[in-house]
C-alpha cells in the first residue's frame, strides 16, 4: 500500500511540475491580445436577456445588444444609441424612433421591425415579462413602419427615453417557441452591442469579443471576459494576484484591504446608492385600512422630524462607513445624479442639532419621565422604538449601535431587531411590522423608479399582495407632484417637480437619507491604460447604467509589453519547478528511509 | 450440463454442512429487508422534504424580482407560472406525482430543469469531492493502522496531533489562507495555483487540459482533505487498538510471522470493517459535495448550487439537490451493510 502512495504522488508532482510548463506554452497563442478580465461576484443567471434579473446580468447585456437609447456617457442625459433621434406627438402618447441604419454581428441590417418585435414579444408574451415586465406596461402599441418605430403608450411617460430593454434580433429570435425555456447558448451571439458574447461556461465565465461593426466603432479592447467568483475574499485574491484586472461594487471593509498594493488602484468615487431610514408613517394598505404594529408616535411628523435632528450623518459616514461616504443632505437621489439631485439649504436643512430635536419633542408634549425616556402626549406609552436591520451585515449593526445612542440624547429608546433578508422585507414592506428599518436603493439616470416606490398604490392590497413600497407612504402632495413628472415631457420643468418631491420626502420624513455610499471599485493600474467612468466626472466603472467604461477602456496587450504577466509565468514555473523537484527528492529519501526500516522489520 | 450439477450441489451441502445454505439465503433475506427499509426512508424523504422547505421564511417571487418593482398582476403571473398559486396539498401532490417519474421540476431561478442543473454540476463536484474522499480516506487509512499499531510512537504522536488540529480548523479559514498563501503567495512563496474555479478561461485542449483542471484542483482537494481525513485516521487507529491484544494475533505472532505481515495480513483486515461503514456513508456525501470549499474556490458543483438555492428560496432547485443527496446517503448505508453482512461473517450470526 505505501508503495501504491508513493508512486502516486511521484506521479502528481510530476504531472503538476510539467503542467506549469505545457500551461505557459498554452497561454502564448494569445500574446498581443488586449484582454480585459473583469471578476463578479455573482454568476449569470441567463444569456436570455427576457428572463436575466441579476446586475451582473445586465451589465453583460449592455455589452452585446444596444437599447433605444442610452444615458450619455459625460452627462447621463439620454442620448442616442440604436434610436438615432425621436419626436413626440403634442399629446405626449405617440414616440417616434429612428432606427439607426447599421448591422447585426451576422451581417443582417437592423431595422425597426426587430424593435417593435422586442417590445411586442414582452408585451405578449407573459414568460418574456420576467426581466423587464414594467417597462411595457404602459404601452399601448408598438409597431413598425421602415426605420421607424411607433411606440403608442396609454398615459404619457416621460421617462420613455430610459427603457431598459435590449433590442433583439427579430430574425434570430422569432424562430424561439418557448421563451421561458430558452437558454440563448448559441455563440457568437447576435447583437449590436460593442461586444459579441462568443463563449459561455457557466458559473464560470463569459467571454466576448469585439465587434468590428458596432456604430460607435470596434473596442479598443479585443476581449472582455467576465469571470465568476463565488466569494468576495477570493476575487480580491485574483486581483491581486492579476487573474482579474477588475472588480466593482466593493464594501468598505473589502476595499481597505487592497489599500498599499502598488499594482492596484482604488477607485472611490461617488455611488449611485442611498442608504435611509424608514420611519413607518402608520402603515395602511391600499384601501387605507391600518396594517402592523408600527409605534403611533411615529404617524407624528414632528417626531419624524425630530428623529431627523438627532442623527450626526458625518459621524455615521465617517465611522459605519469608515469614511467612504457622503453624508445625506438630500434625500434618496444621490448627488451623482447632477441634474436630479435636491440639496436642503437654509432653514429647510436638518444639521444635527440635539438641544433643537429635544425642543421640538418638548414642544409637541412628548415629556420625559423619570427613567429619561419620553412618553406619548396621552401619557399611556413610551417612546420606545425598534430598529430593524438585516442579519450578517456588520455595517448595519454598527449603524445600529450609533443610532441607538444618538436617539438615547433626546430621550427615544432604540432596540434592535435582526432579520433574515427575506422577513426583513416582508416586514417592512408588506406586513408592517416595524418602527424605523433601514434600506437604501440604487438609483437609475432617470429617479422614476425610485420615486414610484413612495407611492400609495405601492402599499400592499388588503389581500397582503406587497407592492413595493419603501416607506408605507401616501401623501396626496407627492402623489400629485408624481401624476405631474410623468407628463411633463420638458426635462428642464421635469427635473423641477422631481426636486420638489425629493423636498416632499426630506420634510415630511417618512424616509431620512443618511448617506451616499461612494463606488467602490479596484483595478490593475499596471494593465489598464485608461478608464472612462460614467459620468465622466467622478463617475462609475462597473455596475453603473451604461456599457460604455468597457467600451472605452483600454489595456496593455498580453505577451510583450505586459512585464508583469509573462515573466511571471516563466518565474513561477521555474520556482514550480524547483519545489516539485525538492519534494520529489524529499519523497524518494522518505521511501528509501522507509525502505531500509521495513526491511529490517522481515529480518527480526 | 452444469444445471443439474448445480442442481444436485445443495442437495449434497444440506446433507454435509447444515449452515452453508440457511446462510446464503440469509443474506439475500437481509438484504432485501434492507432495500425494503431504504426504499421506506427513501418515500419519507419526498413527504418530508416539500414540507420542511415549505417552511423557510421568505417568498421566492419577491426575492426573485431582486428588487425590481413588479405590479402585483406581474407577482400573481409570476406566482401562477411557478405553481405557487395552487393549494399547498394540489401542490404536493403535483410534487409527488413528478417525482415518481423522475422529473424534479423547474429551477425557479434558473427557469430550468432541476435535474439538468444538476448534471451539469454533478461531474464537478464528484471530480473534487470523491477525489478528496480517495485521498483522505487513503491517508486516513494508511496513517490510522501505522499509528494504530505503534501506539505512543513518535509517528503515533505526530499524524494523530496534525490531524487533530487540521480537522478542528474551520474550512472556511483553512480555504482562505491556503488561497491567499499558494494561490496569490506570500513572500518567497509563490502563488502557483489558481485563485478560481475548475480550469482556466482560457484552457488549452487535450493532455494539457488534463494538467489544468488538475493545478486547479490542488488547493480545494487540499483543503477538504485536510479537514477531514482525521476521521478516517482516528477510526482506523481505534479499531486497530483493539485487535491487538486480540488471542489471534497472538497466535499469528506465535506461529512466527513477521510484525509486518501480522500487522498486513491478520489485524488490519479485521480492524478495516468500521471504516467501511464510515467510508460507504461518506460517499453518499460526496454527492452534497463541499458546500464550504466550493465556495471559496468558485467550484462549479453540486454544493454551490444548494446553497444559492436555499438564498431565494428556490423551493424546486432545494428539493431536487436535497433528494437526491439523502437519497444517495440512503442508498450507501443500505449498502454498506449489505457489504458488511458480506464480508464480515459474525454479523450474519448475531
Amino acid at each position: 500500500m505505501r508503495k501504491w502512495f508513493a508512486r502516486l504522488a511521484l506521479l502528481g508532482v510530476a504531472v503538476l511540475v510539467a503542467g506549469q510548463g505545457q500551461a505557459a506554452q498554452a497561454a502564448e497563442p494569445a500574446a498581443g491580445k488586449k484582454i480585459v478580465r473583469i471578476g463578479a461576484t455573482q454568476s449569470m443567471d441567463s444569456m436570455n436577456p427576457f428572463l436575466a434579473v441579476r446586475l451582473v446580468s445586465s451589465a453583460i447585456q449592455r455589452e452585446m445588444y444596444s437599447f433605444l437609447t442610452t444615458p450619455d456617457p459625460k452627462t447621463l442625459k439620454p442620448s442616442p444609441d440604436l434610436a438615432e433621434s425621436w419626436t413626440t406627438s403634442p399629446d405626449g402618447l405617440t414616440w417616434t424612433f429612428k432606427i439607426r441604419s447599421t448591422k447585426w454581428s451576422d451581417g443582417q441590417p437592423v431595422t425597426a421591425e426587430d424593435a417593435a418585435w422586442t417590445f411586442n414579444k414582452v408585451m405578449t408574451d407573459d414568460a418574456a415579462k420576467t426581466a423587464n415586465g414594467p417597462a411595457v406596461e404602459n404601452f399601448e402599441s408598438v409597431t413598425a413602419n421602415g426605420q421607424d418605430l411607433v411606440i403608442k403608450t396609454k398615459a404619457p411617460q416621460a421617462s420613455m427615453l430610459e427603457n431598459p430593454i435590449p433590442i433583439m434580433p427579430k430574425h434570430v429570435w422569432e424562430k424561439v417557441t418557448d421563451i421561458a425555456k430558452y437558454e440563448a447558448d448559441v455563440y457568437p451571439a447576435v447583437g449590436s452591442g460593442p461586444y459579441i458574447a462568443v463563449e459561455q461556461k457557466k458559473d464560470q465565465y463569459v467571454k466576448l469579443k469585439a465587434n468590428p461593426d458596432y456604430w460607435r466603432g470596434r473596442p479598443k479592447v479585443d476581449e472582455l471576459q467576465f469571470i465568476f467568483y463565488d466569494n468576495p475574499q477570493a476575487a480580491i485574491a485574483g486581483l491581486k494576484k492579476g487573474d482579474i484586472d477588475l472588480i466593482g461594487r466593493m464594501t468598505p471593509p473589502d476595499f481597505e484591504s487592497i489599500k498599499g498594493d502598488p499594482n492596484i488602484e482604488q477607485w472611490n468615487t461617488q455611488g449611485r446608492r442611498a442608504a435611509y431610514l424608514e420611519v413607518n408613517p402608520g402603515a395602511t394598505t391600499t384601501d387605507n385600512k391600518p396594517v402592523g404594529d408600527g409605534h403611533p408616535a411615529l404617524k407624528d411628523p414632528k417626531v419624524r422630524t425630530a428623529l431627523h435632528y438627532a442623527i450626526d450623518k458625518q459621524k455615521l459616514a465617517d465611522e459605519v462607513q469608515s469614511g467612504l461616504a457622503k453624508p445625506a443632505d438630500g434625500s434618496i437621489i444621490p448627488p451623482l445624479y447632477k441634474e436630479f439631485f435636491w440639496e436642503a439649504t437654509g432653514d429647510q436643512k436638518v444639521t444635527y442639532d440635539v438641544a433643537k430635536a429635544n425642543k421640538i419633542l418638548d414642544d409637541a408634549g412628548y415629556k420625559k419621565g423619570a427613567d429619561g425616556v419620553r412618553t406619548m402626549p396621552d401619557g399611556k406609552r413610551k417612546l420606545e422604538f425598534r430598529f430593524s436591520i438585516h442579519t450578517d451585515t456588520p455595517i448595519e449593526d454598527k449603524l445600529a449601535e450609533y443610532l441607538t445612542g444618538f436617539f438615547k440624547e433626546i430621550g427615544v429608546t432604540l432596540t434592535t431587531v435582526k432579520l433574515d433578508s427575506s422577513k426583513f422585507s416582508e416586514q417592512t414592506g408588506v406586513t408592517g411590522l416595524y418602527d424605523i428599518a433601514i434600506s437604501g436603493w440604487s438609483v437609475n439616470p432617470d429617479p422614476e423608479e425610485v420615486l414610484a416606490t413612495h407611492l400609495c398604490s405601492r402599499r400592499p392590497t388588503p389581500s397582503g399582495e406587497g407592492g413595493g413600497t419603501e416607506s408605507f407612504y401616501c401623501d396626496p402632495t407627492f402623489e400629485k407632484l408624481y401624476q405631474e413628472q410623468l407628463k411633463e415631457l420638458d426635462r428642464a420643468k421635469r427635473v423641477e417637480i422631481i426636486k420638489k418631491m425629493q423636498e416632499r420626502l426630506y420634510t415630511d420624513a417618512p424616509v431620512i437619507a443618511i448617506y451616499y455610499p461612494n463606488d467602490l471599485e479596484g483595478y490593475r493600474k499596471d494593465r489598464i491604460t485608461s478608464i472612462t467612468p460614467v459620468p465622466e466626472d467622478k463617475g462609475l466603472i462597473y455596475g453603473g447604467s451604461s456599457g460604455y467604461p468597457f467600451y472605452a477602456m483600454d489595456v496593455k496587450a498580453t505577451g510583450g509589453t505586459s512585464a508583469a504577466g509573462s515573466d511571471g509565468g516563466s518565474n513561477t514555473g521555474l520556482i514550480a519547478g524547483v519545489v516539485g523537484g525538492v519534494v520529489v527528492i524529499g519523497l524518494v529519501a522518505f521511501l528509501l528511509t522507509r525502505r531500509r526500516k521495513s526491511v529490517a522489520d522481515e529480518r527480526e | 450440463m452444469t444445471t443439474p450439477l448445480e442442481a444436485a450441489e445443495p442437495a449434497v451441502q444440506a446433507a454435509g454442512s447444515g449452515d452453508d445454505r440457511p446462510a446464503y439465503r440469509g443474506t439475500l433475506k437481509y438484504a432485501l429487508s434492507k432495500v425494503g427499509g431504504a426504499l421506506f426512508s427513501i418515500a419519507m424523504v419526498i413527504v418530508g422534504t416539500f414540507f420542511v422547505f415549505r417552511l423557510l421564511p421568505g417568498d421566492p417571487v419577491r426575492n426573485l424580482a431582486q428588487g425590481r418593482n413588479m405590479t402585483p398582476t406581474q407577482l400573481a403571473l409570476e406566482r401562477h407560472r411557478l405553481g405557487l398559486d395552487k393549494s399547498l396539498i394540489d401542490q404536493f401532490f403535483d410534487f409527488v406525482g413528478k417525482t415518481l417519474h423522475f422529473d424534479l421540476g423547474t429551477s425557479y431561478e434558473y427557469n430550468r430543469p432541476v435535474l439538468s442543473l444538476i448534471g451539469e454540476r454533478f461531474p464537478a463536484t464528484l471530480l473534487l469531492a470523491g477525489g478528496g474522499l480517495v485521498i483522505a480516506v487513503g491517508l486516513g487509512i494508511w496513517q490510522g493502522q501505522r499509528a494504530g499499531w505503534q501506539r505512543g510512537s513518535r509517528f503515533d504522536q505526530v499524524s494523530t496531533g496534525v490531524s487533530l488540529v487540521l480537522w478542528s480548523m474551520p474550512t472556511f479559514w483553512l480555504g482562505l489562507l491556503l488561497l491567499m498563501v499558494f494561490g496569490v503567495g506570500i513572500g518567497p512563496i509563490p502563488g502557483i495555483f489558481p485563485t478560481r474555479g475548475i480550469e482556466s478561461v482560457d484552457a488549452p485542449d487535450g493532455f494539457a487540459y488534463v494538467l489544468d483542471v488538475g493545478m486547479h484542483m490542488v488547493l480545494p482537494c487540499l483543503t477538504l482533505v485536510a479537514v477531514v481525513y482525521a476521521q478516517y485516521l482516528l477510526v482506523m487507529r481505534s479499531s486497530l487498538l483493539e485487535e491487538v491484544s486480540q488471542d489471534y494475533v497472538n497466535v499469528a505472532r506465535a506461529k512466527g510471522l513477521r510484525d509486518d505481515q501480522v500487522r498486513r495480513r491478520h489485524a488490519v483486515p479485521n480492524a478495516l470493517l468500521p471504516t467501511v461503514t464510515l467510508v460507504f456513508m461518506r460517499i453518499g456525501f460526496v454527492v452534497g459535495g463541499a458546500v464550504t470549499v466550493e465556495t471559496i474556490y468558485s467550484w462549479p458543483g453540486l454544493g454551490q448550487l444548494f446553497y444559492e438555492a436555499v438564498r431565494v428560496p428556490d423551493f424546486t432547485l432545494m428539493q431536487g439537490t436535497f433528494m437526491l443527496i439523502t437519497v444517495a446517503v440512503i442508498l450507501m448505508n443500505t449498502l454498506a451493510d449489505v457489504v458488511y453482512h458480506i464480508i464480515d461473517p459474525r454479523v450474519r450470526s448475531a
